[in-house]
């Protein structure tokens, strides 16, 4: 198999070569008779193609992700945009440094690893130590996504993996700081006074039973509360997701599902009334809104189909809500999305669209 | 409304020629005419060196194959019969003739005797097939064969001037300028199906031709011009019959299995030329564009012009081409000469720059987007197809129903990681004809013994 792989490579590579232009495009006239047709490229069709690449899909998540930054940088002060520069450098230095040690092709130019990166920082408390966004990064591009074939070969989610990795280290992920603490930019280890400032999440509270005191559902909405650094502004990052959605780089059926399947869970089964209260409450703390519309809809890691994406995305909101509700743990998302990735060949496998005009399909053995 | 199918794309036009009437154009000094222009048997040739030829005579024959007779496009002498490689890379035997400019029609070459009311069916399936007809839209299928198979079987004839592929305008400069041959033709083709209604099938980014259509139908109701929205591959014969008809074409089953046969405009016309004139199939409109030819245009050129002489019409390239292709970019074959010559097939020459080249600025990997799941018309994963060639999992791909795949290009052409997704497909559908071929032979071995 590896072999085939290998040679299917090679003959991309080597019409990269013929595609190479050997006459000049300045000319302004041609003599037919000395033109020779030996320079003609031959492909297979089609000969003409759209200009989205990789890049302009990967800056387009860039973009959605800026104002849920912006935010969060607002909310928690520059050490929140030390952490996503320096989970962005490391997520790229570490791809480069990779393929060029294995002498791959480097593909850092598709921002793959700049999406991941950003992705990781965002999901990092702002009390981290510095150097843990870093530590993920390199976890996420080289374990992750790398070892498996690099971009598009993952099986989960990079910046999710890389999460869970560094729930090694479990107080540096979960001490969170109130919004508008003062917390020093540069420290690389966990910023003194943070005690002082640390808090509970509401999602915390919700675990114990009890809607969360001292501040409201406007609040949770805006993102005037505490947890890591992009989630915290569910309005925001609507707005990401409906400048994606413009952009025609998701479509709507896992984040809606998904933080559906919450809500509508939450209602049926709540644990503190008022019950419409408390399934808000559920849906709008947290990491629901970041995950849902940034780490479900990677394209590796989530199905191609749109029946698919209807059934991950119950999936990864039941799934939530179960680790919610009887998980060590007040937060689920991130570990749904991670269960539910493993799932993704079975369920592209069985919501195979019936093809156009239907007729029996072979069904292969092995 | 206009009426669709779901899936499809939205491919950049690039109609730069469709104001550009149609120009004849003189028959060249020399045409290498071809001996297959279809799908089929190769035709035999006929004449031999030395042998004077008349236009419209016949200079190469099919017998008792399925294949189409092919006819000289100018009168002169045969200069000499020679190999040469098709536009698909084949090589087939061409009929090269000097042309003597004096355009002598055959003498066989007259009217058909009766009216259009007292023919048979028979009698037409002879005319279309006399005529050498094959398929004009790019398939080339022998339109003889196609009529007799489904006689008795239609119930919706569609013509279809769907034109989806961009840069062709062709058939809308046809149905602009000779809209009563078109017409004409469907009515032939009404009553060889004793069918009492016909459709004519316009994308509605034609608007303009179909005005003129409605016009000269006037109150004839019994065709219909149809609107369809522009999207591509709106001219494929499966999405046609659906956006038409509701009805759905299964895998390996001809439109006649649901009551439908559909013709290119132009087989049409030349349907209607063959009846009122006895003119056999000698020349055909082609769009000669592309960023890279000076003057663009719509040509009426005879069979077996090479594309060296069409270039050299429309005054030649005014910057050196990347690739030159025989049909529309999205389908079309690229090139590796300039003499080659046109066919019946040929509904456009293109000369494009790099401009059009965005494969492979980066390295190529799937990033699983599903855009050509989404966009595929025969509603297959594209993704998992080029994957499953890749790996060379033939079975896999067989489960994903690769053999339903068309071909027409859309995964490729909205493709963000530039994966050559239908060249992966092409190449696993060969394995997997040579697998089913090789097991066949195995088991007709084991039976011997």
């Amino acid at each position: 198999m590896d072999n085939n792989q290998k040679n299917t490579n090679e003959i991309t590579e080597s019409e990269v070569k013929n595609t190479v232009p050997e006459a000049s495009d300045e000319q302004e006239t041609v003599d037919l008779n000395e033109f020779m047709p030996e320079l003609l490229t031959v492909t297979p069709p089609p000969h003409i193609r759209a200009y989205d690449t990789t890049r302009t899909v990967m800056l387009d998540v860039c973009i959605a992700l800026i104002p849920a930054l912006i935010w969060g940088i607002f909310i928690f002060g520059y050490r929140a945009l030390m952490h996503t520069a320096i989970s962005i450098i490391f997520a790229v230095l570490a791809e480069f440094a990779y393929e060029k040690l294995l002498k791959k092709p480097v593909t850092v130019l598709d921002f793959s690893a700049v999406v991941t990166g950003m992705l990781l920082a965002l999901n990092l408390p702002v009390t981290a130590p510095l150097w843990l966004g870093a530590v993920g990064s390199v976890f996420a591009i080289v374990v992750v996504k790398q070892l498996f074939g690099g971009i598009g070969k993952n099986f989960v989610n990079p910046a999710l993996a890389a999460r869970v990795f560094l729930f090694a280290w479990p107080t540096y992920m979960s001490i969170f700081t109130n919004p508008g603490a003062k917390l020093s930019t540069f420290a690389i280890g966990v910023p003194e006074g943070v005690d002082a400032v640390a808090s509970a999440t509401s999602l915390a509270s919700l675990k114990n039973g009890v809607l969360p005191e001292g501040t409201s559902l406007a609040d949770a909405i805006i993102g005037v509360e505490n947890g890591c650094i992009g989630e915290v502004s569910a309005l925001l990052l609507t707005a990401g997701f409906i400048y994606l959605l413009v952009r025609r780089v998701i479509t709507w059926h896992i984040p809606v599902t998904f933080i559906g399947t919450v809500f509508v869970l939450s209602l049926i089964f709540p644990q503190s009334s008022p019950t419409l209260d408390f399934a808000l409450w559920e849906i709008f703390s947290g990491g629901l809104f970041l995950g849902a519309i940034f780490m479900a809809t990677d394209y590796s890691t989530s199905p191609i189909t749109k029946r698919g994406r209807i059934i991950y995305g119950i999936g990864c909101g039941a799934l939530t809500v179960l680790i919610r509700y009887f998980g060590g743990y007040p937060e689920g998302v991130s570990f749904s999305i991670l269960i539910m990735n493993l799932l993704v060949w079975y369920i592209d496998r069985y919501t195979k669209p019936t093809r156009f005009g239907g007729g029996k399909v072979a069904k292969a053995d092995k | 409304m206009a009426l669709t199918f779901k899936g499809g794309i939205h491919v950049s036009e690039h109609k730069h020629t469709r104001k550009c009437a149609v120009e004849q154009m003189p028959a060249p000094k020399t045409v290498s005419i071809p001996m297959s222009q279809h799908i089929g048997a190769h035709a035999d040739p006929c004449v031999k060196a030395g042998d004077i030829v008349d236009l419209g005579q016949v200079i190469g024959v099919v017998e008792g194959k399925l294949g189409c007779n092919v006819h000289s496009s100018v009168s002169g002498k045969v200069v000499k019969i020679d190999e040469k490689k098709a536009n698909n890379g084949i090589l087939i035997r061409n009929v090269i003739i000097e042309n003597d400019g004096e355009n002598r029609l055959h003498p066989d070459i007259k009217p058909w005797s009766k009216k259009l009311e007292d023919t048979t069916p028979d009698e037409i399936v002879e005319i279309v097939k006399n005529a050498g007809i094959s398929g004009m839209g790019g398939a080339t299928f022998p339109t003889y064969a196609k009529i007799q198979s489904a006689l008795g079987k239609v119930e919706h004839i569609i013509i279809n001037c769907a034109e989806c592929e961009p840069f062709i305008t062709a058939n809308h400069r046809l149905l602009l300028e000779n809209p009563d041959e078109v017409i004409g033709g469907l009515k032939i083709l009404m009553h060889t199906f004793s069918l009492k209604e016909g459709i004519i099938a316009i994308e509605d980014n034609k608007r303009d031709a179909a005005k003129v259509l409605r016009e000269r139908l006037g109150e004839d109701s019994k065709v219909k011009v149809c609107l369809l929205k522009t999207k591509y591959p709106q001219g494929d014969e499966r999405q046609l019959i659906f956006a038409l008809t509701g009805r759905k074409l299964a895998a390996g089953k001809l439109p006649a299995d649901v009551g439908c046969c559909v013709f290119n405009a132009e087989t049409c016309a030349a349907i209607n030329r063959a009846f009122a004139t006895g003119m056999p199939l000698t020349e055909r409109i082609v769009t000669v564009d592309g960023d890279c030819i000076k003057n663009p245009k719509n040509l009426l050129v005879p069979l077996g012009t090479t594309y060296r002489d069409l270039i050299t019409f429309c005054g030649g390239f005014s910057k050196t081409p990347n690739k030159i292709i025989c049909g529309g970019p999205m389908m079309g074959v690229a090139q590796w000469d300039i003499d080659t010559a046109v066919t019946k097939g040929t509904s456009a020459v293109l000369a494009l720059s790099r401009k059009f080249e965005h494969y492979f600025e980066q390295p190529s990997a799937c990033i699983r987007c599903g855009r050509c799941v989404n966009n595929c018309p025969m509603r297959l994963m594209p993704s998992y197809l080029a994957m499953f060639s890749m790996q060379n999992k033939l079975d896999m791909a067989e489960e994903f129903s690769i053999s339903s795949c068309i071909e027409c290009g859309s995964c490729s052409y909205n493709c963000p990681g530039h994966v050559p997704i239908v060249q992966y497909i092409r190449a696993t559908k060969v394995k997997i004809n040579d697998r089913k071929r090789a097991m066949q032979a195995a088991l007709e071995q084991s039976k011997l013994k």
